[in-house]
């Protein structure tokens, strides 16, 4: 006999409240881990569009707020109110270049997607594409779309067939290679076409700017408020604030979470205050043996540790898996669209940590039960029936 | 008789204050010979128990002093009293003496655990110890498996896992049938014939004049015989 072997035979004695115990740890570790890995992977998502904007301002309509942001950042309809000429200003402002975007949605078999409107020749030198089938668009003005890789893919699309974009069957000119990011699941058009398709006479939903000097991107943002009537945003403040919105989603999500395992850790407490009652009498018998205080104070702790162990242990499998098979259900929203088409990734600090600190929180709840189990007088518990 | 395994001096005990004190012992002077089969006899809450449970140091007198084996137990910490309990005294209970989740082995082990006894040598010494209370062929079996005079005799076996000197038991026999009675008590004089000094509480006029030394307790203080 060791005291883990005794551990254990007291620890599924009572299988079913064992089981039950163990439930409520591994939901909320599970949901924990889940939202962490979400958030986590969001957070990345969403640094790796920053970049891939390759823009280190952007011009937005008027008035327009965080909300506007993030869709730039996940590819959601945007308004389209930046006329031709309010684009061509900007344009004509040297040391810079700047390239519109028109942001729509379309559907493919029912499912959504996001539909761009770009400059063919210039987006793709900024952006850094590379075809891995069929060609790019030849002109500024072929009818025609280019598909990022996984919507490809997904919609088993290739070179030669047709995508339906409002009706209208457009045929399908090469795909991308991945970028890793939103373009992967994009159906880009050269801009008249998208124009043409979305009713949009000559006018995009953004501009994205890269400046020749990155330590004058201030002055460039004034530039072009004297220009145009529109509103400017650097690519660090955009992050900024659609990360802090993200930020404010994940804090909800782990406050919930927490509530979670707070629940779960006064079930261990419920579960070992019981045990102490059920087996006062064999503290007493324990004790009679020869058991120092110490001895019962570590046998109920360590019952109670296993709790967060296993539980711990289950919940970052549960969380994990949860994550994994979540993250492509939960896209149709703004925020979470970024996890889309991409893998919730399983790291492995998080992981441990998540083990530790069910084990810790399991040790926490199980403190006052072990001390009260320790205090028994060996008479008082000897002398229970 | 100066060689005393366990002797008392002026104990008291009292329980609660005011209006519910309960003066438990007054005074018990108590001497027990090394290697005596003594019976302690008495009506029924006189302080049988009471006494059981200073002089195996499972409890602490109100006053005067107990010294088991020279040692005076009042100067020891819970710890030094811990380890008294596991290397000095067995403790053999009326009912419920056994862990409930452990096979009749696994008793014996827990107790060799607490003695310090490494596991490897665990078993070999539990299955000795159940052969010596005849019980081999129930090692495996929980006590919910076992009768009561069985579960006894495994509670014995247990109690002599540390081979303590003295083997402390408050009506070990209390719940059997005379049948189990003897079986169990069979046990204790073959123990007690090899040196071990036994201490038990009876009700039994039959078990206490088989006894060597007979010890009455009435109203906490101990009767001249
Ligand atoms: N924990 C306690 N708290 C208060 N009073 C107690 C406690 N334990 C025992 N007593 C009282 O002390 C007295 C002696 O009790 P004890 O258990 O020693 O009697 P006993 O001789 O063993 O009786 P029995 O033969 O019925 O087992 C009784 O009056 C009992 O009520
Ligand atoms: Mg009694």
């Amino acid at each position: 006999m060791t005291l883990g072997k005794l551990v254990f035979k007291n620890l599924t004695r009572r299988r079913g409240r064992f089981v039950f115990t163990l439930l409520g740890i591994i939901i909320g570790m599970g949901s924990f881990v889940a939202f962490m890995s979400l958030g986590g992977s969001l957070k990345s998502q969403i640094e790796r569009e920053s970049a891939a904007l390759g823009a280190n301002l952007v011009v937005t309509p008027k008035g327009s707020c965080a909300y506007e942001q993030v869709a730039i950042l996940t590819g959601e309809q945007l308004p389209t109110t930046i006329t031709a000429e309010e684009v061509a200003a900007i344009r004509s402002i040297p040391g810079m270049r700047a390239i519109p975007y028109l942001a729509e949605r379309s559907a493919i078999e029912n499912r959504p997607v996001s539909v761009m409107g770009i400059l063919p020749a210039e987006t793709k030198e900024i952006k850094g594409w590379k075809l891995s089938a069929g060609s790019y668009f030849p002109t500024e003005t072929t009818e025609g779309a280019v598909l990022g890789a996984v919507l490809a893919e997904q919609f088993a699309l290739a070179p030669g067939s047709e995508v339906r974009i409002r009706g209208e069957m457009i045929p399908v000119l090469g795909v991308l290679s991945e970028t890793g990011g939103k373009d992967d699941l994009t159906v880009f058009l050269a801009m008249p076409l998208a124009q043409r398709l979305y009713k949009q006479k000559n006018t995009v939903s953004y501009v994205a700017v890269r400046v020749d000097r990155i330590d004058e991107v201030d002055l460039y943002a004034l530039k072009i408020k004297e220009k145009v009537s529109l509103g400017v945003v650097s690519d660090k403040q955009m992050l900024g604030s659609v990360l802090s919105i993200v930020g404010t989603v994940n804090v909800t999500l782990q406050l919930i979470a927490a509530v979670a395992i707070l629940a779960a850790a006064f079930g261990i407490v419920n579960t070992m205050m019981t045990a102490t009652y059920e087996r006062k009498r064999e503290i007493g018998i324990l004790q009679a043996m020869g058991a120092p205080r110490s001895t019962i104070f570590r046998l109920f702790l360590l019952e109670s540790a296993i709790y967060g162990l296993l539980g711990g242990i289950g919940g970052a499998v549960l969380g994990f898996a949860a994550s994994i098979v979540a993250a492509p259900y939960i896209s149709q929203n703004a925020a979470t669209s970024f996890v889309k088409g991409s893998q919730a990734s399983i790291d492995p600090v998080m992981l441990i940590g998540a083990v530790l600190f069910s084990t810790l929180v399991a040790m926490v709840s199980g403190l006052y039960p072990a001390w009260k189990a320790s205090k028994l007088s060996p008479v008082e518990a000897i002398s229970y029936e | 008789m100066s060689d005393a395994i366990i002797k008392t001096v002026q104990l008291t005990k009292e329980y609660g204050r005011g209006a519910t004190l309960t003066r438990a012992l007054r005074g018990v002077d108590l001497e027990i010979p090394r290697g005596s089969f003594t019976c302690i006899i008495g009506p029924s809450g006189h302080g049988k128990s009471t006494l059981m449970h200073l002089i195996g140091g499972l409890d602490r007198p109100s006053g005067g002093s107990v010294i088991i084996d020279g040692q005076q137990i009042s100067s020891l910490s819970e710890k030094g009293l811990a380890a008294l309990r596991a290397s000095k005294i067995g403790f053999v209970f009326q009912f419920f003496n056994l862990l409930q989740s452990l096979t009749a082995a696994e008793n014996i082990e827990t107790a060799l655990m607490l003695a310090g006894v490494p596991e490897a040598k665990q078993k070999p010494r539990a299955l000795e110890l159940l052969e010596l209370v005849g019980l081999s062929e129930k090692a495996d079996s929980k006590p919910g498996q076992l009768s009561g005079g069985q579960q006894q005799r495994v509670a014995i076996a247990r109690a002599l896992a540390n081979d303590p000197p003295v083997l402390l038991m408050d009506e070990p026999t209390g719940n059997l049938d005379s049948a189990a009675e003897a079986e169990v008590m069979a046990v204790l004089e073959e123990l007690n014939k090899k040196g071990k000094t036994v201490i038990l509480v009876t009700h039994s006029s039959e078990i206490a004049a088989r006894a060597g030394n007979l010890v009455r307790v009435r109203d906490g203080q101990i009767e001249a015989a």
